[in-house]
């Protein structure tokens, strides 16, 4: 005990020890791209993220999932480059480089040995700037797209994110996965590919970050050398919707998989975008809530009536919009008690907020563990596209976690009273609906969609 | 050999003994304020009997659940509010515990860690909310999922006698049945000092952190006795081995997997440059020929996860929905053969050396991976100079041993191959 006690007085008067971004130096070349590099040993490696904003959430409305199909196609033939030569020279080096398509963003990152950063950032740009788009493999990444979408139909934990997309967005640009779905991806051409790189594939308003072993003014020239020359400026839509409502508010939607013995469970409501005023606030009062093993929804789902193996709730912080979810899963027979004792929690912390305790022990985890994000070229680099990506203030990092002390009682109670959801929100299940729709019909207005018709 | 890159971090490692046999790895770096804390004790499913399968990993779920100075609920509680998390894994060989935390946290830390060493409480109360716990976990993770039912019908397949034949989570019927003496027993035997080892990884002094290592895991006694050894008395395999499994599904998936070598054996890094020619990235040869060119399968990897005793080289094949997997089947065993008859290229043998060389480094890039790796590599080779060395044996691999080890562990004879079958239910 003695111990314990000298332990609490320690830990009380703890003081963080400043944490600061790299120094870095930030050159914008003459077309417009910004070029961010970091000079970081020991390790004789470097990452590279090149970043712009042509996530899906930019799809047209009748491509959804052009913009992760173009990401899936970078690599695949570029300069005259076959596909097989390009990832050989890749691979060879010890070196991986890949595209994404996210919600808000299109991304390459380069992950390289030091030795090897010239050649494959050679590499990196002729994948960007000069992508064949060959028509057989553009037929063949269709292909593989289309059997990957009927496959995730097995697997519950992804079908329960497609259907929460679908019941929380509808129409809105945010409600399809960035992989889209059959029909649209049926319908892709080359013609869509190039057309989407040419308008959203460009220097201006993009970002470059380097972060590794590299001597800045070399790597600074080595990028001129093979981006300087390139121009162009986003020309496809850029304005998104406001998105006003949950599509499917008040709604029980079950996935009908006849075969699970488990049910996944979701429950969704609006949320906050990234960059939101009330961002510490909530990061805390949702680490008390689900954001942690020790949250209030962990210790009553798991660990006091062993219903379930993982329970949690999450902001999802888009640039335009964001979401609200607990998720968990528990037997079929379990599900009303399990959405009974979430929904709880959630109105307990909307009404009363966290105690004192919760919450000065929620902003030491956060704390305690932020520097850790720093802790490698990648994620230095991730950081930095985030900060750019979302017009976050320079100081966001450096001072994220004198934003999660300031955060008092008052204001996490006030942030949990504005954004969680009082009756406003969508349970999504996935699982034999035959057993499950009796037993939740209290819960809302239930339908049933078979998996299929969400391929 | 260790690498010049990797000498500054095998020369910080201090290594200490206490007289209870706890063995301690410390491993100081002030690149962020973080420490990583690991403890790898010497038990997993291995060690198992039929009865009790999963219990290595069930206890994995009771050291959370409070000890004497630390009860149900505190480990936690206590950690997240000094800055910090806690995870665990339970494998076929091992049980690893880590925490990641702001580095004013290590002495309660290694208070908690000691506590739970020292006197773990083991009560019905808790026993039971845990085991259901772990029940919808094994439902999670193999009763609804694909993967997971396939990889618990192969283990029944490649052993017959080995405890590698169950699968770490345990029979359902068994985590059922585990009692609190099963438990209790299991505690005493390899949780005690001398069955484990510290890695402590990150912004500490070394000198004090081993003074509160002794301070605090000093008094723990060791085991009454040396854990039981583990037989292994896995015959020979004499021919093919098949199974199915049916089950609602959009498309059939394959998996197929032969007995290896031991991770102590230089075969095993043989075959670690055979799994990256073979199926890592998109220029490797399974990707290249059966997913890019044959299209006779939407996914190819191979994972050959070093163990104790000799594992398994597991090919994992998603096919298409209505694909053929016969002929998947034989696009793989053909690749195969193309290794056993001509080996591999100088290129090839060097892109896998160039790739394993990065991986390594890549690993060591954090406080937790450092802690990880040193601990993965002693307990599984015996030495953690042995894993920071790993890139110089790699490079003495040639293209006849690839192809030698290829012909030798690969054969037809010695596969087997577990079938994920559609029935019609599941048909969009």
């Amino acid at each position: 005990m003695k111990t314990a006690a000298k332990t609490k007085k320690k830990t009380a008067a703890l003081q963080l020890r400043p944490l600061r971004l790299p120094d870095r130096t930030v050159t914008v070349l003459p077309n417009g791209l910004t070029v961010t590099i970091v000079e970081r040993g020991p390790l004789p490696l470097v990452a590279v993220r090149y970043i712009t904003r042509a996530g899906s959430v930019f799809d047209p409305a009748d491509r959804l999932g052009l913009a992760e199909l173009t990401a899936r196609l970078l690599r695949r033939g570029a300069g005259g480059q076959g596909a097989e030569e390009l990832a050989e020279s890749v691979d060879y080096v010890g070196a991986s480089l890949g595209a994404w398509a996210g919600e808000d963003s299109f991304g390459l990152s380069l992950n390289t040995p030091v030795a090897h950063f010239d050649a494959m950032l050679d590499t990196l740009a002729r994948v960007l700037r000069r992508p064949d788009f060959p028509e057989h493999e553009v037929a063949l990444a269709r292909r593989r797209t289309l059997a990957q979408l009927a496959n995730a139909l097995d697997d519950p934990d992804d079908l329960a994110d497609r259907a929460l997309v679908a019941a929380v967005f509808g129409q809105h640009p945010y409600g399809h996965e960035t992989i889209g779905s059959k029909a649209h991806v049926e319908a892709m051409t080359r013609n869509d590919l190039v057309r989407f790189h040419r308008e959203r594939l460009v220097p201006q308003g993009a970002h470059l970050f380097v972060v590794g072993d590299v001597d800045g003014k070399r790597a600074l020239a080595a990028i001129e050398r093979v981006l300087g020359d390139w121009s162009g400026e986003n020309s496809g839509q850029l304005a998104v919707p406001v998105w006003s409502e949950l599509a499917r508010s008040g709604d029980v939607v079950i996935v009908d998989k006849p075969e699970q013995t488990q049910a996944q469970v979701r429950i969704a409501a609006k949320g906050v975008y990234r960059g939101h005023p009330d961002h510490s606030a909530l990061m805390v009062m949702n680490s008390v809530l689900g954001g942690s093993f020790t949250s209030r929804l962990m210790q009553e789902i798991r660990v006091k009536r062993g219903l379930t193996y993982g329970a949690g709730s999450h902001f999802d912080q888009l640039a335009h919009a964001g979401t609200f979810a607990v998720s968990s899963f528990t037997k079929t027979e379990t599900v009303p008690e399990l959405i009974d004792v979430a929904l709880a929690e959630v109105k307990k912390m909307r009404a009363k907020g966290p105690k004192p305790d919760e919450l000065s022990s929620a902003q030491r985890y956060i704390s305690g563990l932020y520097p850790a994000r720093l802790e490698t070229n990648e994620s230095i680099a991730a950081a930095l596209a985030d900060m750019a990506l979302y017009g976050l203030p320079a100081d966001w990092v450096d001072q994220y976690r004198e934003r999660i002390a300031a955060v008092t009682v008052k204001v996490a109670a006030e942030a949990a009273a504005r954004h969680l959801p009082d009756d406003d929100q969508v349970i999504v299940l996935v699982g034999n609906a035959e057993q499950l729709k009796p037993q939740v019909e209290g819960y809302g207005r239930v339908s049933v969609v078979p998996a299929a018709q969400l391929e | 050999m260790i690498p010049k890159e990797l000498k500054p971090l095998a020369d910080s490692v201090v290594e200490a003994k206490l007289p209870n046999g706890l063995k301690v790895r410390l491993l100081p770096s002030s690149a962020v304020p973080t420490v990583s804390f690991y403890t790898f004790f010497d038990v997993g499913s291995r060690n198992e009997r039929p009865g009790i399968t999963g219990i290595s990993h069930l206890f994995e779920h009771m050291m959370f659940n409070g000890a004497k100075k630390y009860g149900p609920g505190a480990f936690d509680r206590t950690l997240e509010s000094n800055g910090g998390s806690s995870n665990a894994y339970t494998s076929n060989d091992m049980t690893v515990y880590y925490e990641d935390f702001m580095s004013e946290a290590l002495e309660t830390v290694i208070d908690l860690e000691s506590d739970r060493m020292r006197s773990l409480q083991v009560t019905p109360k808790m026993l039971k909310s845990e085991r259901e716990v772990v029940i919808e976990e094994r439902r999670l993770r193999v009763d609804n999922e694909i993967a997971g039912m396939l990889d618990e019908e192969l283990g029944t397949l490649v052993w017959k006698a080995h405890p590698y034949r169950w699968p770490v989570i345990g029979w359902m019927k068994d985590i059922e049945a585990i009692t609190r003496e099963d438990c209790l027993d299991y505690f005493r035997t390899y949780y005690a000092p001398n069955n484990a080892t510290l890695y402590i990884s990150g912004d500490f002094d070394p000198k004090d952190a081993l003074k509160l290592v002794k301070k605090y895991y000093g008094a723990i006694k060791p085991g009454p006795k040396a854990p039981p050894a583990v037989l292994d008395a896995e015959p020979e395999q004499k021919g093919e081995r098949r199974a199915e499994v049916r089950h609602p599904a959009q498309a059939p998936t394959l998996m197929i997997a032969w007995r290896g070598p031991a991770a102590r054996e230089h075969e095993t890094l043989v075959l670690d440059v055979l799994q990256y020619v073979l199926s890592v990235g998109q220029s490797s040869r399974l990707v290249k020929s059966l997913v890019f060119e044959k299209e006779a399968c939407v996914s190819v990897s191979i994972d050959w996860s070093w163990r104790k005793d000799p594992g398994a080289f597991v090919a994992a094949m998603e096919l298409k929905p209505g694909a053929d997997a016969r002929a998947a089947e034989d696009a793989l065993y053909a690749e195969l053969e193309r290794v056993m008859l001509e080996g591999v290229s100088e290129r090839e043998l060097q892109k896998a050396k160039n790739n394993l060389a990065a991986q390594l480094l890549r690993e060591l890039g954090t406080n937790n991976g450092r802690a990880h790796a040193l601990g993965h590599y002693e307990q599984l080779l015996g030495s953690w100079r042995e894993g920071l060395a790993l890139a110089s044996r790699y490079e003495t691999i040639t293209s006849d041993q690839v192809k030698q080890i290829a012909a030798k562990y690969l054969k037809p004879a010695r596969r087997s191959v577990v079938t994920l079958v559609p029935t019609a239910e599941a048909a969009a």
